[in-house]
């Protein structure tokens, strides 16, 4: 598992670990030595240059829990041997390194003690050539789908959603990365477009299921959204199954719940006499539709009569299309008007993120409000769902209609500009409803702005172990207490939902069992699939990612410390209440602590007084007392000289003036 | 208004303000023995304001709102009298820009130069003349209607022509008499007497000349007739103007070579409505300009040379009743002032033949401004002379308030002396806003009334910076001169609209809030100082990092950690002294200061650096982590967030943002070289990208 290095790097335990592999031989020498070596500066790079391979990790201040891996990785030295690792301890600083190296062994093969299979778990390969991709997809097939990514450069965000998604994912799919280069041209990408992707190799599946591929690749789908965690999610969802039968009236079919809310559905309706050419027609569809829809059949026979009526409006021999978000009626003649439909109207978004990532000024907002605003400067927010409002409008407006609502905002408030743009999408699907939707622009219509107050918010029911959410941490944050933070992944099958609900089971448990001991603490749990964001508070409360599901005790009241419940334990009621105590009792020791309260300035200001200091090092410097008194006369300027004369701006026409060759001063004679 | 121009090229007897002085220092010893209870009527007021101008009319609003106990007293039958005479040409340039595209009323008061600040918010100028540059006569009519429905107290026919101060058990007393020597007396008295007096200068010939408050506005009048006009200014340029087309030349001469208004950012220096000499200058179309001290020329027909015989008749009648001009150095055994005419050799032409002024004129016209009519004040009650100005206007502090003459205030074009030739102090314009300064001072010092402000979360300070800078007049009108305080306080501030800024080291009692340890930060707007090519090529600064030599009106903010206490040591051309740190937002051609690279960005990273947070906005997810990952959150998450107004964003989380700072506590020391765009548990450069990397197949 490639996330192993990277779990016990965290920046204030300022420690880094590299995986070093020199080309030439290093891959088949054994090693000769026989223990943990370390290593000055002198020696790493002549290692370097040595040509051997080597595990090299870097230290500088060890956490607990690195400090535990180390043990458990010195353990391990000799097994990596057999595999010509040799393992070292550098403490040459990393900064240092310009080198990037890679790791080449068939880690696959290893069977090592668990330190080592922990290190080498496959969650992302790395593959360089067509060939090599090949031979994955073979090997995979009928077994593994891929998720193959390609991200511009390693160490931004697109890489770290990558890794992210991997690590939720890793045991479902086999998620490989690219450089690029030929492997790039396979997919049809021009390498020079340096925008990141992502590809789902549909390896799976009987390769009959897929009509029309031939080949002996896995048929691909591209990933159409730019880059990100959730939106990698989302698409993996989106590979799950994209054909659902129902047997029932389109309206009572449940909307798409997470994280499919924003993905059309596409209902099929089919005919009981064409049923199972429909239905193969549907699989199809489905199949070319994969990443931008939701599909659907629908078995005719079981629609009621108003839907019935609807369809019959259309050829009744043809298929009718509903797309949810808008609702569009077609009569589908052929696959491409479908794909059309969703293709263009993504392709369109493309273009635009393309435009973005070759805008410099992007990178430089640090601010994620703006930045995404700033993004999509381009748009022009459509009003037209809103009715602005104005001081003139306003009493007439609001008594039009029985219910208004009311956004008032700031055009340079980036957070209100961010909302205005929600409350528009709301507006659009609100249109045509008793509700009114309005905005007035508080930049304009400063009277109308002056006199608003906000609202209370909501408060949402609390269960005994609430599902942290983003959207409802806030109130239980507020009671107050403690939290006892499971952390589950996502379901990868029946089996994997099963053993969350068991989980959960047993976090009710400790409540109960712990009865009024439980009173200062919150039992509660983050589900990552649902919940993205919770990966790197994980991830920051242990330095690294461990095994889920994960149990972390944090926000006690009495400091920061964050306690680990044992990963090798099994989470049972009783197991965790005494593991409780023991925390109280002090007999634990902290994994991990809460970040600082202060929250200093991310960046430096731009110093201007340093700037001026530099370039006009006398203009910013306060007077000293004896010479202030020139300033106030400076523009009493006067002629100086005697007389009286057209100005020619020589001092040699002296005749009537004296010299003067300041400017300012002089008379212009 | 700017017509009364208050600037001139002469400089006046340096011993006449002491002569004044020095009389009216015997007015005061004479009437306190000869009268002492003469006040057969006695009104108090707390306030009195004298003048039912603009400011005084200004003034009046405040002081009514308030409910204050005060009166206006204005001699003639109605406002604004002087309007009814000045400009003489009728024509009003302070703008009137009725179409601004916007709704924002305090926006729109940037482009309104007429209007005076009320609550009512029809009460504009617009509503007397739709004009760019209105007629003359409007502004009276607005002062009345403005007064009117306003309902201020204003007394007409009251010509006060005396003003003494008394020390009472109570404190100190103005009493003003007026024509019928009925007596008011106040506690706080607010001169609004603007500037009428016209300025002269003494020279050989003065009395030649005529003035610009009687010269005849007729064109007609001037039908080839050479004219030399006195003075470089607005009033100069007028009359000037007036008569290109029937004068056959129009010199014009002060000590200054001409100052444009749109070069120096001076609305009292020439405007360019009143700038066609320029262009009959410069086509050489026998107009022109020239500069000499006034008080050495000499203005004076010729001698009659009767005894010479070569001169033919017709030269001679030509000659007859013209000006000449010469200089002091050349007139010869000059003992006796009774000399009519000057001789031939006496003129600069007879020694240097190409003089520029060798030819006579038929008209001398004065236009030297006006000055400050300091006559009604006794000693006890009377300002002293600004040290600016040539000594014409009232020299008063930093609040407006006379030297010497405690609750004695000077308000309107009279109360320019502070910002002469500087900002628009001396302007309807500008100082609509010093009088609510005045009064806001008044109302802390007198009633205990704290200086207005607006209490912010930290996390609100940016938005309402932007707010302000977007829209804000006042500071926008009298730039350099007032700005926005704000008092930090931790996770809160004060937010003080419109400070006098060389008040600001009496910052606390003058307005009643406190400094904190935390400091404060001070908003103005600013022109830069460098004399460039106004029109020429690298005239604006676009380059957000170089902001600090924009060269248009633009927002600075000084930050200071304890208020500045030396005005006089600042900068040579600061406003402010040195502060802690400095922060310029680059001029915009819009003035519109919300681009979020090159105006929001840079903002929030000074403001960042003065209240040491970070003033960032996360979306919901990201405050969600931090609530999670810290036992408190940045303070955007705590004021939004926390309080469940998260900002949601489902579209593109994380994207292109760097999260650099997202766990800044944590980034601290040395970071071992970790790249800053992970989180930490990805973090370390090498880590994260050996990490991925596994194996050949």
């Amino acid at each position: 598992m490639t996330f192993f290095p990277t779990e016990i790097m965290c920046v204030w335990m300022c420690l880094s670990v590299f995986l070093l592999w020199m080309r030439s031989g290093g891959c088949t020498e054994k090693a000769n030595t026989s223990d943990l070596m370390e290593y000055t500066a002198a020696d790493f790079y002549e290692k370097l240059h040595s040509g051997k391979m080597m595990f090299i990790y870097f230290e500088h201040q060890v956490s607990p829990t690195v400090s535990l891996f180390l043990v458990e990785l010195e353990k391990s030295v000799e097994a990596l041997q057999d595999y010509g690792l040799d393992m070292s301890r550098s403490s040459v600083p990393v900064s240092s390194l310009k080198i990037y190296l890679t790791l080449c062994l068939k880690l696959s093969s290893l069977s090592s003690p668990s330190t080592s299979s922990a290190i080498l778990r496959e969650e992302v390969k790395y593959v360089h050539t067509d060939a090599d991709l090949l031979a994955m997809e073979k090997a995979a097939r009928g077994k593994k789908d891929l998720v193959l990514g390609y991200v511009r450069s390693l160490g931004t965000q697109e890489h770290r959603s990558m890794m992210e998604t991997a690590y939720v994912y890793g045991s479902k799919y086999q998620f490989i990365l690219i450089t690029g280069g030929p492997v790039l041209k396979h997919l049809g990408v021009d390498e020079l477009s340096h925008s990141s992707q992502v590809w789902f190799l549909h390896c799976r599946l009987h390769s009959s299921y897929r009509s029309p591929m031939t080949s002996e690749r896995c048929p691909l789908t591209r990933m159409r959204k730019p880059l990100s965690t959730l939106s990698l999610h989302s698409f993996l969802q989106l590979m799950e199954a994209p054909l659902s039968e129902v047997y029932e009236d389109p309206s009572s079919v449940q909307p798409p719940v997470f994280p499919y809310q924003q993905t059309p559905q596409v209902f099929l309706f089919a005919r009981p006499a064409t049923e199972h050419l429909d239905r193969e027609t549907a699989v199809t569809l489905a199949w070319r539709l994969r990443g931008l829809a939701l599909l659907v059949l629908v078995h005719r026979y079981m629609l009621d009569d108003f839907t019935q009526e609807v369809t019959s409006c259309f050829h009744a021999e043809a298929f009718l299309l509903i797309l949810l978000e808008y609702v569009k009626y077609l009569t589908l003649h052929d696959f491409n008007e479908v794909l059309d439909l969703f293709t263009n109207e993504e392709e369109g978004e493309e273009d635009e993120d393309e435009a973005v990532e070759e805008d410099s000024h992007v990178g430089e907002l640090d601010d994620e409000v703006a930045a995404s605003l700033y993004e999509n400067r381009g748009d022009l927010l459509d009003m037209d769902s809103i009715t602005q409002l104005t001081s003139e409008n306003f009493h007439a407006a609001v008594a039009q209609s029985s219910l208004t609502v009311v956004l008032f905002y700031l055009r340079w408030d980036a957070v209100a500009m961010a909302f205005l743009s929600s409350y528009i999408e709301v507006a659009e699907r609100l249109e045509g409803s008793e509700v009114q939707m309005c905005a007035v622009d508080c930049g304009e219509w400063t009277d109308l702005c002056a006199a608003q107050t906000g609202g209370s918010p909501p408060i949402p029911f609390r269960p005994i172990t609430p599902e942290l959410t983003v959207e409802n941490l806030p109130s239980f944050l507020s009671l107050g207490k403690a939290l006892l933070l499971l952390f589950v992944g996502e379901e990868e099958d029946e089996i994997g939902w099963r053993q969350n609900q068991a989980l959960l089971e047993e976090m009710r448990g400790v409540v109960e069992l712990g009865g009024g001991k439980m009173e200062r603490y919150l039992a509660c749990w983050i589900h990552l699939g649902r919940t993205p964001a919770g990966m790197s508070v994980l991830g920051s409360y242990l330095g690294s990612m461990p095994p889920l599901p994960a149990l972390v005790l944090t926000h006690l009241p009495s400091g920061d410390e964050i306690y680990q419940y044992p990963s090798n334990t099994p989470i049972g009621a009783p197991a965790v209440l005494q593991w409780l105590q023991r925390v109280e009792d002090g007999k634990e020791s902290p994994a991990g602590m809460l970040g600082d309260d202060s929250w200093p300035p991310a960046h430096d200001f731009y110093d201007f007084l340093k700037v001026m200091d530099m370039q006009e090092p006398e203009s910013a410097q306060q007077r000293t007392p004896s010479a202030h008194d020139h300033y106030e006369d400076v523009d009493e300027a006067t002629v100086e000289g005697n007389d009286v004369e057209e100005g020619t701006g020589s001092s040699s026409s002296s005749r009537l003036s004296a010299p003067d060759n300041n400017a300012n001063l002089h008379s212009e004679l | 208004m700017r017509c009364k121009s208050k600037r001139s090229f002469t400089v006046m007897d340096p011993s006449l303000p002491c002569y004044i002085l020095s009389f009216v220092l015997i007015g005061c010893v004479q009437s306190s023995l000869g009268d002492p209870q003469q006040h057969n009527e006695t009104r108090h007021h707390e306030y009195c304001v004298l003048g039912a101008g603009p400011a005084g009319l200004q003034m009046g609003f405040f002081l009514n709102k308030a409910k204050r106990d005060y009166i206006i007293l204005e001699r003639n039958s109605g406002p604004g009298s002087f309007f009814n005479k000045y400009p003489r040409h009728r024509k009003l340039i302070s703008i009137n820009k009725i179409h601004t595209g916007r709704q924002n009323r305090e926006f729109n008061l940037r482009h309104d130069w007429n209007s005076l600040l009320s609550d009512k918010p029809d009460l504009l100028f617009k509503r007397v003349s739709g004009e760019f540059y209105p007629p003359a006569d409007s502004f009276p009519a607005y002062l009345s209607v403005f007064s009117k429905e306003l309902g201020l107290k204003v007394r007409y026919g009251v010509d006060v022509g005396r003003i003494r101060a008394v020390l009472l058990a109570s404190g100190r007393r103005y009493i003003l008499t007026d024509q019928h020597a009925a007596d008011y007396t106040c506690s706080v008295l607010l001169v609004a007497t603007g500037l009428w007096v016209p300025q002269e200068v003494e020279f050989v010939g003065s009395d030649l000349v005529e003035g610009y408050e009687s010269i005849s506005t007729d064109p007609e009048d001037y039908r080839n007739q050479a004219v030399l006009i006195l003075g470089k200014g607005n009033a100069a340029f007028e009359t000037a103007q007036s008569i290109l087309g029937s004068a056959s030349r129009v010199h014009m001469l002060s000590s200054s070579p001409v100052r444009l208004a749109w070069q120096t950012h001076y609305v009292g220096d020439l405007r360019a409505v009143n700038n066609e000499l320029l262009d009959t200058y410069q086509l050489k179309s026998l107009d022109g300009l020239l500069e000499a001290r006034l008080e050495k020329v000499v203005i004076a027909p010729r001698k009659e040379q009767s005894s010479r015989r070569r001169r033919s008749g017709v030269e001679k009648r030509e000659k007859k009743g013209k000006l000449f001009l010469t200089l002091n150095k050349y007139l010869q055994n000059r003992g006796e002032k009774n000399d009519s005419g000057v001789a031939g050799e006496e003129l600069p032409g007879f020694h240097y033949d190409n003089f520029s002024m060798r030819k006579p004129y038929d008209r001398v016209i004065r236009c030297l401004g006006f000055r400050f009519n300091f006559s009604v004040f006794d000693g006890s009650a009377c300002p002293p002379n600004s040290e600016n100005a040539k000594g014409r206007l009232p020299g008063v502090t930093a609040w407006y308030e006379g030297t010497n003459t405690p609750g004695l205030f000077v308000l309107g074009t009279a109360a320019h002396s502070r910002d002469y030739r500087a900002s628009a102090g001396g302007f309807v314009h500008g100082f609509r806003y010093t009088v609510r300064a005045v009064h806001r001072v008044l109302e802390r010092r007198r009633h205990g009334a704290k200086w207005p402000s607006t209490r912010l979360s930290t996390s609100q300070l940016q938005s309402w910076i932007l707010k302000r800078v977007g829209e804000a007049s006042g500071t926008y009108q009298m730039f350099e001169v007032l700005g926005d305080v704000i008092l930090l306080r931790g996770s809160h501030c004060e937010y003080l609209e419109e400070f006098p800024l060389q008040a600001l080291p009496r910052l606390s009692s003058l307005s009643g809030h406190g400094v904190s340890d935390h400091g404060l930060i001070v908003l103005l707007m600013q022109y830069g100082k460098t004399k460039i090519d106004f029109l020429g090529r690298s005239r604006a600064e676009t380059d957000w990092t170089k902001a600090w030599k924009s060269n248009f009106l633009h927002p600075v903010l000084y930050y200071y950690d304890t208020p500045p206490t030396d005005m006089k040591l600042r900068p040579h051309g600061w406003p402010l002294p040195r502060p802690k740190a400095i922060h310029h937002m680059v001029e915009d051609f819009l003035t519109e200061w919300d681009g979020p690279v090159s105006h929001i960005q840079p903002l929030r990273r000074f403001l960042e650096h003065a209240v040491q947070t970070d003033l960032r906005s996360f979306y919901a997810e990201s405050c969600f982590r931090f609530s999670l990952t810290h036992r408190k959150p940045p303070l955007f998450c705590q004021h939004g967030y926390l309080k469940q107004q998260g900002v949601a964003h489902d579209r593109q989380p994380w994207q292109n943002v760097d999260v650099a700072g997202l766990t800044p506590a944590e980034t601290d020391s040395d970071a071992s070289g970790a790249d800053p765009a992970l989180p930490n548990y990805l973090s370390g450069a090498g880590a994260s990208v050996s990490s991925g990397l596994k194996l050949d197949l």
